[in-house]
């Protein structure tokens, strides 16, 4: 059985005399991609009815040098020219062909048009025509030999191209004595028994199959996921969309910190609203305290696409929750910077809160230490840090083989004017993970962007 | 955060440290050094200790980590026999000033003066619009009567690093300060100004000096004047100011601030005190100290601390720890002097079992069933530009970059344009991707996600029913009862588009064949057959 662009193909190659066509020109002549092409010449080779052939071509094309050169002629031809069979002084030369006249007396001496003595040009022939100009007319006429002299003179580049040559081998007129395909009919009737089945060539490459992948940064997430949940925390989402008082006030983050500034969040227009009035008034009273300024209700009801996924957490804190709670969010934020291999503007964080009565800082580090050790980081420090919402604040270092120690998490106790602004009267501890630095790094990556590649074929061929 | 460039032999001479040691040392001070040449060390500090935004704080805070000096370091300090007299300046009311004597600069330490101001301006100082500094030579001011008014903007002085004298507009337009700080604090056609009595200008806050006061490596006293806009903070940066040099061997002298409330000395060298327990600091780090250890450990923070009973200590913050807030904020030093490393983790406790949102939980299965039907996962962006949505999405006002100005809305054009850069791959290109778009919402922001999943082919051919038929049996596996109606679609063609319908009444989701016209302004030469589905509305969960 052959399909119509099968049967095409053959077709065509069967109105060539030596029954031998490139996949190129295949293509150009029955407007099918080449990229098909390729699969039906796959599936004509195993069904035997064409063989193939790799070919290598050196293709010539003019440098701007040899286009100019085209267009102006060959140094060493105007020399003559100018000469016109008489002698001349060099100076005088140089008047006329300026810069070009070293190359020009270079090459006129070389192919033995001119003899110098001391500083007088004297032709040894009346007319030149260049051999190079026809060539770099019509490139085709170029050749291994002739090639080189002007690759020399820079005036063209050579590249190799690789061609498939198709040659019919069986012509599908012939009558097959072979069976093909085994099918009802043929089981049903015994043929089999009869004629012999079609040999494959079974050690050919097989086609293209275009398997269905998970992505590997999701499975990556995914991954994060089922670490948290195992370790029994409850899994919550939010917006990306957010009040400024979620993702900044509520946190204990004075609303002139320079990191709120234009800069830092992206800004939505419009306004949110907070509709808890006791939580507002406690907001304002914890900033007016601790920071000793006019706190602006209408900076926090401001939108902004979310920095951090602590603005969940801060959502949690403020939903009136009943200890004791473990939860986790896992999800993308926003920040404004310049793109490159290592910064985007959207990237994903995991954020985690615990509030248990007597949660100390030390159990704090244990659930820090085990988060990581079920990442596959055995190795861990902390250091001393600042972020605030949280004190004791701590950032986490984790070594990652042939890297060194990665600055992996920031966390800490929340501070006790938060809890107390929220109502809660437990201890809490909260820390945030950024996740596709981390995943750049354990996949081996040298550029964060390839986390959302957008080339097929990179996820097709990447195995992780 | 902010770094600081400092002489490191003076800190290593001076601690008797190793060289490989400071690295350390600071780590235990949140700080992190990157070397810059051979003399010198960039260190990271963060913003809550603007302490230690000079070498001579840092050392102090170290000599206490070292326990070679503990409890708080105390200057002597004179009163002078200069004023300022505070005039009423409506943009930034607040000025004090202060005095230090007997300074030896070299290039390093000079260099470090105003390295320290500059930072000082960024971190309190908010930029300079809560708080500016201007140090000046104080042996080349002449009265001894300083006046913080407001000016007219003709009024005529030398800039710092000028020749002659020019109008403060003139210092406004020509200067590279004056562009950048001049639009904070004049108003009316007035700016405040530091001067003396005989009408001689010091410095314009919170832009710039007066080129007469200028500070070099010969001089040895200062006079130092803080404006703003918050008296706490300026109280703070002058503390943090004459105390930091008082450590290099100036001799801090107070200045009487006239003014129409009440006179007072500055700088205030403010302590407050603070009472903790050992009991809240054991149950805060789930540690066991006595309270004598506690005393040590806050000492060797370079507090002074007093046992006031059982379990309860007096504790008296210095003026530069601008940081303490309450007890926690000690507890976090106590924990820095034992040295992180030295809590050990606690043994994860599990307390009960945890749960994936219900989200994941859909997600997760609408992954297994796509991957089934033969769709390779793709994961994109949520920002996009406003090129190839429509609709009602979310603008931002501050993008970075043309190609990212919106939030995606919709699956569809994000995909579209992935299949865009595909088309010279290998086919058939068969994709899905589940992900967030924001909506309009009935939330507290007025916007909300949204989960969709998108699924598309693209082949030199495709059809309609090809991906129907894989669309169909994944809903059908999620046990959803539904059925297809003619629909339209901007971007779809029209005959060859359904929606997706739940229990006769939902729409769940879209299907259709990309209109020609659509390929073509988007540069796609194959056809694409796609649909989205909204997730959301995949799991009960209909809000």
């Amino acid at each position: 059985m052959l399909s119509e662009n099968e049967i095409k193909i053959i077709e065509y190659l069967k109105t060539k005399p030596d029954r031998t066509a490139s996949a190129e020109e295949i293509s150009k002549a029955l407007s099918i991609p080449i990229s098909s092409i390729y699969s039906l010449v796959q599936l004509l080779k195993e069904k035997g009815y064409v063989r193939t052939e790799e070919k290598k071509v050196t293709k010539y094309e003019l440098t701007e040098e040899g286009k100019l050169r085209l267009q102006n002629g060959m140094p060493e031809e105007k020399l003559i020219k100018i000469l016109n069979g008489q002698s001349k002084k060099i100076s005088e030369l140089r008047e006329v062909l300026g810069e070009e006249l070293e190359i020009a007396l270079g090459w006129a001496r070389r192919k033995n048009l001119i003899k110098i003595d001391k500083d007088t040009v004297i032709p040894l022939v009346n007319d030149y025509h260049s051999p190079e100009l026809d060539l770099l007319r019509d490139p085709s006429k170029i050749d291994n030999e002739n090639s080189k002299q002007l690759i020399s003179r820079k005036l063209i580049t050579a590249k190799q191209e690789t061609f498939l040559l198709l040659t019919l081998v069986q012509d599908i007129a012939e009558p097959t004595k072979t069976i093909t395909y085994i099918t009802p009919e043929i089981l049903r009737s015994g043929e089999w028994k009869k004629i012999p089945i079609k040999e494959y060539n079974v050690e050919a490459e097989p086609p293209f199959y275009p398997l269905a992948k998970k992505h590997f940064f999701k499975e990556f997430l995914e991954r994060l996921r089922d670490v948290m949940i195992e370790l029994g925390f409850t899994e919550v989402n939010g917006n990306y969309v957010e009040l400024e008082f979620y993702n900044f006030d509520l946190l204990f983050q004075a609303q002139d910190h320079p990191a709120r500034e234009i800069h830092d969040s992206f800004m939505i227009e419009g306004k949110g609203e907070v509709k808890d009035e006791k939580l507002i008034e406690r907001v304002k009273e914890m900033h007016k305290k601790g920071w000793k300024y006019e706190w602006d209700e209408s900076v926090a009801l401001r939108l902004v696409l979310r920095s951090q996924t602590t603005s969940v957490t801060s959502r949690v804190l403020s939903s009136n929750p009943k200890p004791p709670i473990r939860t986790f969010t896992i999800g993308k934020v926003f920040r404004p910077d310049s793109i490159d291999a290592t910064h985007l503007i959207e990237f994903h964080q995991l954020d985690g809160l615990i509030i248990e009565n007597g949660f100390t800082f030390r159990d704090l580090l244990g659930v820090l230490k085990e988060i990581f050790y079920q990442i596959g980081i055995k190795e861990i420090k902390f250091k001393p840090a600042y972020f605030p919402f949280t004190e004791p604040s701590v950032e986490v270092y984790g070594r990652i083989e042939g890297l060194g120690w990665i600055e992996m998490s920031g966390a800490g106790l929340l501070r006790p004017e938060i809890l107390q602004a929220v109502g809660i009267n437990s201890d809490a501890g909260a820390w945030g993970i950024g996740i596709d630095r981390l995943a750049m790094l354990l996949f081996g990556l040298k550029d964060i962007r390839l986390l959302y590649a957008n080339s097929i074929e990179f996820l097709r061929t990447f195995t992780g | 955060m902010v770094t600081i460039v400092v002489y490191k032999w003076d800190i290593i001479n001076q601690l008797k440290i190793k060289e490989n040691e400071l690295e350390e040392l600071l780590f235990n001070l949140k700080s992190e050094v990157k070397p810059v040449d051979q003399d010198h060390v960039e260190i990271e500090i963060n913003n809550d200790r603007p302490d230690l935004l000079s070498s001579s704080g840092i050392i102090r805070a170290i000599k206490g980590l070292k326990k070679l000096e503990l409890g708080e370091a105390k200057y002597e300090v004179k009163k002078s026999e200069y004023t300022l007299s505070v005039e009423n300046v409506d943009t930034r009311p607040y000025a004090i000033a202060g005095i230090i004597r007997g300074i030896k600069f070299d290039e390093d330490s000079l260099k470090e003066l105003i390295q320290f101001q500059e930072k000082l301006h960024i971190t309190i100082g908010r930029k300079r619009k809560k708080v500016a500094i201007g140090i000046h030579d104080l042996d080349k001011i002449t009265s001894k009567n300083i006046v913080y008014k407001e000016i007219p903007l003709n009024y005529k002085f030398i800039p710092l690093n000028g020749n002659k004298e020019i109008t403060v507009k003139e210092v406004l337009e020509s200067t590279e300060q004056g562009k950048q700080y001049g639009n904070i604090s004049v108003k009316n056609g007035k700016t405040p100004a530091i001067m003396e009595d005989n009408g001689s200008v010091l410095s314009i806050p919170p832009v710039i000096n007066s080129e007469k006061t200028r500070i070099e490596l010969t001089t040895k006293n200062l006079f130092i004047d803080v404006t703003g806009t918050s008296l706490d903070a300026v109280i703070s940066t002058l503390d943090l100011l004459t105390t930091n040099l008082a450590e290099i061997g100036g001799k801090i002298e107070q200045v009487k601030v006239l003014s129409a409330q009440q006179d007072f000395w500055s700088p205030l060298l403010k302590h407050t005190t603070l009472r903790i327990y050992s009991d809240y600091v054991n149950k805060k780090l789930g540690i066991n100290l006595s309270t004598d250890q506690v005393v040590e450990y806050l000492r060797m923070a370079r507090f002074d601390a007093n046992v006031m009973g059982y379990n309860e200590i007096e504790v008296a913050i210095p003026p530069y720890r601008v940081d303490i807030i309450s007890q926690i904020d000690l507890v976090e030093d106590i924990a820095m002097m034992i040295g992180y490393q030295n809590l050990e983790p606690s043994t994860y406790k599990l307390s009960k079992i945890g749960n994936a949102s219900e989200k994941t939980l859909i997600s997760r299965k609408l992954r297994d069933l796509s991957i089934g039907a033969g769709f390779t996962e793709i994961f994109t962006f949520v920002l996009t530009n406003d090129r190839e949505i429509q609709g009602d999405y979310v603008k931002i006002l501050n993008p970075v970059t043309v190609d990212y100005t919106v939030i995606r809305n919709s699956l569809i054009p994000t995909t579209l344009y992935f299949l865009k850069q595909n088309q010279h791959s290998r086919m058939p290109i068969l994709v899905f991707e589940i992900g967030d778009v924001v909506i309009r919402g009935n939330t507290d922001t007025g916007y909300k996600n949204s989960t969709r999943a998108v699924y598309a082919i693209m082949d030199s051919k495709v059809s309609f029913e090809e991906l129907q038929a894989r669309i169909h049996q994944i809903l059908y596996n999620l046990k959803i009862n539904f059925s297809y109606r003619k629909s339209e679609h901007h971007l779809l063609i029209k005959g060859r588009t359904a929606e997706i319908i739940r229990d006769n009444s939902e729409v769940i989701g879209i299907i259709g064949e990309v209109h020609p016209e659509v390929l073509e302004k988007l540069g796609i030469e194959y056809p694409i057959v796609i649909s989205e589905i909204y997730v959301d509305k995949l799991s009960g969960d209909n809000e």
